[in-house]
């Protein structure tokens, strides 16, 4: 259906585009509620996130708390820089790994799209130590999500 | 020196942006006398092509579930009332 995109611009930018079959007021609404948010951003099957904390408000505090489901986890905190109702979202965010990447600009557009919503979300690309610390944590979900598809086949 | 031929750019600004590269541990330069050979890294080009893989993987993953969470956000809103 509606597939989604991600490409690199230049060397230092990420885009990644999707369309979804909702108004830009739904979907702006499911990136700025607490409790809408915990429903989907969750990364690998498993995870849920017990804490969840954005002020929709230029200089509105962020805090996203994630944890398997052998209670082991991470958490991120930010800042929102700029908010514009259904359009617009811009904000900085670090991961604590425990040590925090380097802060990432995202800005993140909302565009009536016939019945839908075409969203573009505009990130830096992180350095290779953010990389490679993101990625030991992303590899490691990975590798437990193919084990239990094994599981499943077994 | 090589490198600069084909851009309109000069010495310096294609210096600049080699280093840039380089930071990114995406090139290697070596020394030989007076030159320096560059080497695109393949090992550091295949990290940030895994990287993305990555970050693909849990995006699409997390937008399917947004999906749901949307379907659900319609019905209810087209009622008026939420459940």
């Amino acid at each position: 259906m509606s597939k989604m995109v991600l490409k690199t611009e230049g060397d230092r930018y990420v885009i990644v585009t999707r369309r979804f079959a909702a108004s830009p007021e739904l979907v702006f609404r499911a990136h700025t509620e607490p409790a809408l948010i915990q429903k989907w951003l969750l990364g690998p099957d498993g995870w849920t996130m017990p804490v969840c904390v954005i002020e929709p408000k230029p200089g509105g505090r962020i805090r996203y708390e994630w944890k398997d489901k052998n209670g082991n986890g991470f958490h991120l905190t930010g800042e929102v820089v700029e908010l514009n109702p259904f359009s617009k979202i811009v904000h900085v965010e670090r991961m604590h790994l425990p040590d925090p990447t380097p802060d990432n600009h995202i800005e993140t557009r909302f565009e009536a799209d016939g019945r839908g919503t075409l969203m573009t979300m505009r990130m830096a690309l992180p350095n290779e130590q953010a990389r490679t610390m993101m990625l030991a944590t992303g590899m490691e979900h990975g590798m437990e999500d193919s084990y239990a598809r094994l599981e499943k086949l077994l | 020196m090589q490198l600069a031929e084909p851009f309109e750019m000069t010495q310096p600004a294609i210096s600049r942006h080699l280093k840039v590269l380089e930071g990114a541990r995406l090139l290697t330069r070596r020394v030989e006398g007076t030159k320096r050979p560059c080497r695109l890294d393949k090992k550091g080009i295949k990290a940030v092509e895994q990287w993305l893989g990555v970050l693909h993987k849990a995006l699409a993953r997390n937008y399917d579930r947004l999906d749901d969470v949307l379907a659900d956000l319609q019905r209810t809103t087209s009622k008026g009332e939420p459940r």
